[in-house]
């Protein structure tokens, strides 16, 4: 009867004991994170001196604020009222015009779904507009690739789509889509590697 | 049952009848000179004993020389007391004390002695020389103290700085260059941690190119840190049939891309099994290597799981064109042969606030790099937004660097 009762409280004792984990104070890495986040103080690192030459502007979509780079200033021949002096609709028909744009091809979803004027806006070529006719300043020409992209617009708030500029600290700077996107041919083409270890093809013969 | 041993052995007293009449039997198996271990002997037996050290030729001396006080007769205090002298003093010895106040047996010492002497001597030597210049001797100043330094982890600010210096100097006037070198320290309310996009990678692998340049890789071995794995659509993480060398126009039709490096394991099993203690997990998470300080054993590489860590195995070398100059000592400062290395999230970089250079060199976007204790960092959003997987997550090793797709 005693053993038994020994044997019982060993092994009591022995579950009470059996923490394995050394640092005894979190037990795991996310409930670190979370209990560590919470009494976060800023770190007054600042990354704001990598973002280099770019000229960003803030925006705020949602909870998120962060910068992003200004585009009307790298668009090389804006402002287009320079040359689109009159509404689209009348310079089309003049006899004097000539043919613009010719370079650009439009691949961007199919014929039925999107042309030019889905973006752009004919009576107004220095802004675009979305697909309810709201004026959109080029600046933020995100506002039209989120009306049909919007999960990748929930990613890209958040930071999980896009690429950071920069550095990891505040301020928070992101390219904005038509950064990496060609909004006129949104598809990335395939290219080749920038490296092959030729070591590694010997060392694994 | 030699009484000099290098350990300590507990004893209450309880074994001082058995001291006293213990044979002391000598098992140095010395077949010319005599047994001089047992000089300091306990008190002598009272029955007599023989010599067990097999000398043939030389005098047994323990048998002659006078009981000196009996060692295991110690009281408590005088135990306490030696404990605090070898255990306490260690923790609080800097790294140049910890060379030199070792307690040692002759033969390691002379040993020791020899190794540090043939080094020495070549310093002396360039140094004491009527005909060297200045700048030879100054070389030689900087290999001596270089030679005796510490492990980093445990040297004061003050030391490290110094180290730093010496570094910068040495290079200077090696190369005729000058490199700037930190020591910066981890600061607080940072935790460093990597996501990584599967649906993003495209497999350019302009993150692999970046990191060879900025963190001084060997280009004649073209070690790199990370490997990008081609996987096939479908069937998962398959590592044995992933090809990590491919060279043709990429993204290749039904493949994915995912990248390995350091993960920088919150418990990693690396740091456990160095036997030197020349590799730590720094405060704000970065593991790290002290390149000064390992012995090249590899152990560390083998308990790696995720094939994290490099090893130098012949000298590395860098076209001093391309030689980057912005160093950390626990990052891309010149590394010698013989010695592991690995991703250190460029720590030269990311300690003063800036993206890693495979995250800044990533075109498409897949490397997310940020403070996992800031809850409005992009990283943490990621997380909680995401659903995110590691890679061997039952080993609990927990790696700071999470997969997802979009």
């Amino acid at each position: 009867m005693s053993t038994q009762k020994l044997i019982l409280s060993l092994v009591i004792l022995s579950f009470l004991c059996s923490c394995k984990h050394k640092e005894g104070e979190y037990h795991s890495l996310k409930e670190k994170i979370e209990h560590e986040g919470n009494k976060y103080h800023d770190t007054g690192i600042s990354s704001e001196a990598y973002i280099g030459d770019i000229k960003t502007i803030q925006i705020t979509e949602g909870d998120h604020t962060f910068l992003i780079p200004e585009r009307k200033s790298q668009i090389q021949s804006y402002a287009c009222n320079e040359c689109h002096s009159k509404p689209l609709a009348a310079m089309q028909h003049s006899s004097i015009a000539k043919k613009a744009h010719w370079n650009i091809k439009l691949m961007h979803a199919n014929e039925n779904a999107m042309n030019c004027a889905t973006c752009h806006d004919g009576s107004d070529m220095n802004q675009l507009h979305s697909l309810t006719n709201k004026p959109v300043d080029f600046n933020k020409s995100y506002q039209l690739c989120s009306q049909c992209h919007s999960i990748q617009f929930e990613n890209w708030k958040g930071g999980a789509h896009g690429k950071n500029i920069g550095g990891w600290a505040k301020p928070r700077a992101a390219m904005t889509c038509v950064n990496c996107h060609n909004p006129h041919q949104p598809q990335i083409a395939s290219k080749w590697p920038v490296r092959f270890n030729t070591e590694k093809v010997k060392e694994r013969k | 049952m030699s009484e000099k041993k290098k350990w300590f052995t507990l004893d209450f007293g309880f074994n001082k009848e058995n001291a006293t009449t213990t044979t002391s039997g000598c098992g140095c198996g010395n077949t010319s000179g005599g047994c001089n271990s047992h000089k300091p002997a306990p008190i002598e037996p009272p029955v007599a004993t023989s010599c067990g050290c097999g000398s043939t030729t030389g005098s047994c001396s323990s048998h002659n020389t006078p009981p000196p006080k009996n060692e295991y007769t110690i009281t408590a205090d005088e135990f306490d007391a030696a404990v605090e002298d070898t255990m306490v003093g260690e923790t609080q010895k800097d790294g140049f004390q910890q060379v030199f106040d070792v307690k040692m047996d002759r033969r390691t010492a002379f040993r020791k002695l020899t190794a540090s002497l043939l080094i020495g001597a070549g310093a002396v030597q360039t140094s004491c020389s009527a005909i060297a210049g200045e700048e030879t001797k100054e070389k030689a100043q900087i290999d001596w103290e270089e030679q005796f330094k510490g492990n980093y982890k445990l040297m004061t600010q003050e030391e490290r700085d110094a180290t730093v210096k010496r570094l910068v100097r040495s290079y200077q006037l090696r190369k005729k260059e000058n490199i700037s070198m930190s020591a910066t320290d981890a600061s607080e309310d940072v935790l460093f941690g990597y996501a990584f996009n599967i649906s993003k990678c495209q497999g350019y692998m302009n993150c692999v190119s970046a990191c060879v340049e900025e963190n001084n890789q060997d280009r004649n071995s073209q070690m790199q840190y990370i490997r990008i794995h081609e996987m096939k659509d479908g069937e998962g993480f398959k590592f044995n049939e992933a090809d990590d060398n491919y060279y043709h126009e990429v993204p290749a039709e039904g493949h994915f891309y995912m990248g390995t490096q350091c993960f920088h394991c919150d418990d990693p099993p690396c740091v456990n099994v160095c036997p030197v203690e020349a590799t730590w997990r720094e405060k704000d998470g970065l593991v790290v290597i002290d390149y000064d300080w390992c012995i090249g054993c590899r152990y560390c590489m083998a308990a790696c799981p995720y094939d994290g860590r490099r090893f130098n195995w012949s000298k590395p070398e860098v076209p001093q064109a391309e030689v980057n100059k912005n160093q950390h000592y626990l990052g891309n400062r010149m590394r010698k042969k013989g010695v592991m290395e690995k991703c250190t999230f460029c720590i030269q970089r990311s300690r003063s606030g800036k993206d890693p250079a495979c995250v800044e060199a990533c075109p498409t976007g897949a490397r997310i790099f940020g403070n996992l204790l800031d809850p409005e960092s992009t990283i943490r959003w990621v997380l909680e937004n995401k659903k995110v997987f590691r890679l061997k997550e039952d080993l609990g090793t927990e790696p700071k660097f999470w997969y997802f797709m979009d």
